[in-house]
């Protein structure tokens, strides 16, 4: 654990470039999360409403299915956007 | 109940050796020699500098060479060989010929433009398919760490995709964004095809507001080319992070040793998440969105 606030901290003690890296850590981790919140909700919503849509007409099961991972791989991607964003902020 | 015990014995002994090794090693220091993180570096292996532009061969032309070569052996080899009763690969290739004729480009073009641009998708589809695939197959590419075999120093089996570095999934995207711009333009004419881009139900709102949402528009289209490449490569980049990450990467990065004891189970899980799901539906949704964007450049009411 110590290694891992060691880490964030840029090696050694507090000082200007280690709070600098801290923040760039916190930005990543954070806005990866609150990003990944957002996706997760969007992947239930479409999982969900499959669901329900099969459930009313089992007949569109094959129409509904090609939507759903064309729904899914688009929201998902949005995780990965503030991902990317995050890796920016931290390498930049 | 045996279940259940057999469940809670590997969860025990999963933890007993993460606790064991955490009590062994400690951290005995970092390992600054080793850096799994240069999986995603880009190390000239022949130099070649044409006009101050740099194109030098490195692991991603390789894996570029690789995919593209796949892409056509594989096909045309299954082509010439073509039976009246398919075996089991003629049958797999056909399905998936099948989903790019019918479903990517079928489902979202008029039949004409189906016929004319599915090459395009299809050739698309199959060979980010090929180049995602092989991007979880171990080849000797780490030319940093070497393997001795019988004393000739061989480069270290390592993974590495070409889509999981921007600039393979940007070119494609700029591709496809010039060819449905082109296509657009060709079927409908300059002015018409740019007055196609405002959406219907505005023939009643004045000429600010419409000025106004074609500007959004614009924008859209030019989001396009950022959303369609970011998409392709963040998530094989991501994939490619986690395996690294989860399989001893943080372990040798923070020097932890029990840490990579904890983690490593679950590369399992995200090997086979990546491989089954990830790889396929990315090339299918790459495919889809070229797809979708030509039919709606070329499409008559849009």
């Amino acid at each position: 654990m110590v290694d891992v606030l060691m880490l964030a901290q840029g090696g050694g003690g507090i000082t200007d470039t280690g709070i600098t890296d801290a923040g760039k850590a916190i930005a990543l981790g954070v806005g990866a999360g609150l990003g990944s919140i957002g996706a997760g909700i969007g992947i239930g919503i479409i999982f969900g409403k499959e669901i329900e849509s099969v459930a009313r007409q089992p007949e569109m099961k094959d129409d509904l299915q090609a939507i759903r991972w064309l729904g899914f791989a688009l929201t998902e991607a949005v995780a990965f956007y503030t991902f990317i964003f995050g890796l920016i902020a931290f390498f930049l | 109940m045996r279940t259940r015990t057999k469940v809670l014995l590997a969860i025990a002994i999963w933890l007993g050796v993460a606790i064991l090794l955490g009590l062994a090693f400690g951290s005995e220091g970092k390992n600054e020699e080793f850096q799994p993180q240069n999986e995603f570096k880009l190390e000239p292996w022949i130099s070649l500098k044409v006009a101050g532009i740099d194109l030098s061969v490195n692991k991603a032309v390789l894996y570029l060479f690789l995919a593209s070569a796949l892409t056509v052996m594989t096909m045309t080899w299954i082509a010439n060989r073509m039976e009246q009763r398919p075996n089991r690969v003629q049958t797999a290739a056909e399905v998936f010929y099948n989903l790019a004729r019918s479903n990517i480009a079928g489902g979202n073009m008029d039949p004409r433009f189906a016929a004319r641009w599915f090459p395009f998708v299809g050739g698309l589809f199959f060979f980010i398919w090929f180049s995602n695939m092989i991007g979880f197959i171990p080849l000797p590419i780490n030319t940093e760490e070497t393997i001795d075999v019988f004393g000739i120093g061989f480069p270290a089996l390592a993974l590495y995709a070409a889509t999981a570095n921007l600039s393979v999934p940007l070119v494609l995207t700029i591709v496809v964004w010039f060819s449905y711009n082109f296509q657009g333009v060709r079927e409908k004419g300059f002015i018409r095809y740019f007055r196609s881009w405002l959406p219907p139900g505005l023939e009643d709102m004045n000429p600010v507001g419409k000025a106004a949402i074609f500007v959004i528009e614009v924008l859209s289209h030019f989001v396009r080319l950022i959303s369609l490449s970011v998409r392709l490569f963040a998530n094989i980049l991501a994939g490619h992070l986690l395996i690294l990450f989860m399989a001893g990467g943080l372990a040798v990065l923070l020097g932890l040793a029990a840490l990579g004891a904890l983690t490593f189970p679950m590369v399992l899980f995200f090997y086979l998440f990546e491989v089954v799901l990830v790889a396929t539906l990315q090339a299918f949704i790459f495919a889809t969105l070229t797809a979708i964007y030509i039919g709606g450049a070329t499409a008559e009411s849009h």
